[in-house]
């Protein structure tokens, strides 16, 4: 029985079975905020042409890390003069097409090649 | 070192609508998968009372349904549109009606996406929810999502995509690309599948068939057989040997612990969402787990665990100091423990679209 009180519950209840505290909650609240933060960072995006899409003179560009992936087709679109009804595909490293609400930060993470992340477009479905 | 029980045990596949000649899917994994095929969350779908066209039926002006975590809006609208045009919109007013400019948001005016899975879109809910103080959120997580249901006007500049299914097909698809290549660092798997069997899968998730689905899928996802049970030790550094050169024939290829990195995705409440590589084994051979992935990834939420301190006369068995745990991880709507491995995780949990979807809540007093 003495020993009885060197067991602690801890030991037996899933640690985020415990109480928070007031402090805790605004503790993370804080950390939210500090992820929430937008990147100001930019990262070099390079378009290249694939099959019968026009090609850009100049093709690289510096675009602001924390746009979604949307961003970059329009502004890909107003650099060839395409209409949001002409057909345009784009993909990453000849591979696949991003979600348009994809972060530019999070394929630049996962995807650039020799710092570069590496857009194709096409006028036609390549990898679709 | 500790292993996830429910991976290294290996049992001859007893699934008996499970087969397939190519690869082996042991009885573990299968269970895990079916489990995450069959989660369903509640929905209660309500029109704008505003834009409720007149003579409408308002004693039926919501629907209720239990919608597979798999499936997506688009392939619901279907069976909500006949709900309303049937029983409750009047039927000259029906004729008005375009349900390509339907939308839906949340009860809290959140956009609900097109091509987001409905289990995420649950789970969103749920972790937004989880920064409200208690009293506003009694038993939020056994009531249903509600949802309004929007005729008119379309904000499609945040929607992103048309309401199609098609245009859903091509975001599912491209979401199961990007998972391939997170893997493997090309498409091969994906792009190797015929025409008719990449249609399959999209086929197995409209009509929420898991046979179909995964006869299929399990030529692209990663096996868990643990033909060396997992993770190479810690003591020796095979895993800076390529996996090329593992002497375990395909299924060792195609290994969970093999993969270059694990598709997963952290959804933080109302935004962000992280995405790293995350690779199966850390640099010293052990596994990371998911609490090493959110200690590197979030150490504001989740702080590395301090090391116990040197025993002592008086205290001989020290217990590390406890943290303050201030979040909390929930996968496919299971708050999941942290000594989960990132590799089991990508095998055994992936939503249908090849990724692991981490939504982040916070503990609230």
């Amino acid at each position: 029985m003495a020993h009885v009180d060197e067991v602690t519950p801890e030991r037996f209840v899933p640690s985020w079975v415990l109480q928070t505290t007031f402090e805790s909650t605004e503790e993370a609240l804080k950390a939210l905020q500090v992820y929430k933060k937008k990147d100001a960072e930019k990262v070099i995006v390079r378009f290249k042409a694939v099959g019968n899409a026009p090609i850009m003179k100049d093709n690289f560009f510096k675009i602001t890390a924390s746009n979604r992936f949307q961003a970059v087709i329009q502004f890909l679109r107003k650099q060839l003069g395409y209409k949001a009804t002409e057909p345009l595909h784009t993909y990453i490293n000849l591979a696949f097409s991003p979600a348009p609400d994809d972060l530019v930060s999070n394929l630049f993470k996962s995807f650039a090649t020799d710092n570069h992340l590496i857009v194709n477009y096409s006028t036609t479905a390549a990898w679709g | 070192m500790s292993t996830y029980g429910t991976t290294r045990h290996h049992h001859p596949p007893v699934a008996p609508n499970f087969s397939n000649k190519d690869r082996v899917t042991d009885y573990h994994t299968t269970l895990f998968r079916r489990l995450i095929w069959d989660g369903t969350v509640p929905l209660e779908i309500r029109v704008d009372p505003k834009e409720l066209p007149a003579n409408s039926d308002r004693g039926l002006e919501c629907y209720f349904l239990q919608a597979p975590r798999v499936t997506y809006m688009p392939l619901l609208m279907p069976e909500i549109r006949r709900f309303f045009m049937d029983l409750v919109f009047d039927e000259t007013a029906t004729k008005d009606l375009k349900d390509e400019e339907w939308w839906f948001e949340t009860a809290e005016g959140r956009l609900v996406k097109w091509h987001w899975p409905i289990g995420l879109i649950y789970d969103n809910h749920i972790i937004s929810t989880s920064l409200k103080p208690s009293s506003s959120r009694a038993a939020s997580a056994a009531t249903p999502l509600r949802l309004t249901l929007h005729l008119a006007s379309p904000p499609s500049d945040k929607l992103l995509l048309s309401p199609s299914a098609e245009a859903c097909k091509q975001a599912f698809m491209g979401q199961l690309k990007e998972a391939d290549f997170i893997r493997w660092g090309n498409t091969k798997r994906m792009t190797g599948l015929r025409q008719q069997d990449q249609d399959g899968m999209w086929e197995g998730i409209k009509e929420h068939n898991f046979d179909d689905y995964w006869r299929v899928a399990s030529k692209v996802t990663p096996t868990t057989t643990p033909s060396h049970t997992g993770p190479p030790p810690s003591s020796t550094s095979m895993h800076t040997s390529p996996p090329s050169a593992d002497p375990g024939g395909p299924s060792e290829r195609d290994g969970a612990y093999n993969v270059r990195s694990v598709p997963v995705r952290i959804y933080l409440p109302d935004g962000p969402v992280i995405q790293e590589l995350v690779p199966p084994v850390l640099a010293d051979g052990t596994p990371h787990t998911l609490s090493s992935y959110l200690t590197a990834n979030l150490p504001l939420l989740f702080p590395p665990q301090p090391p116990a301190p040197p025993p002592s006369r008086t205290n001989p068995n020290p217990r590390p100091p406890s943290v303050s745990h201030l979040a909390y991880a929930l996968i496919q709507g299971i708050i999941t423990p942290h000594e989960s491995e990132m590799a089991w995780l990508g095998a055994c949990l992936a939503g249908a679209d090849g990724w692991v979807n981490v939504c982040i809540g916070l503990h609230n007093t």
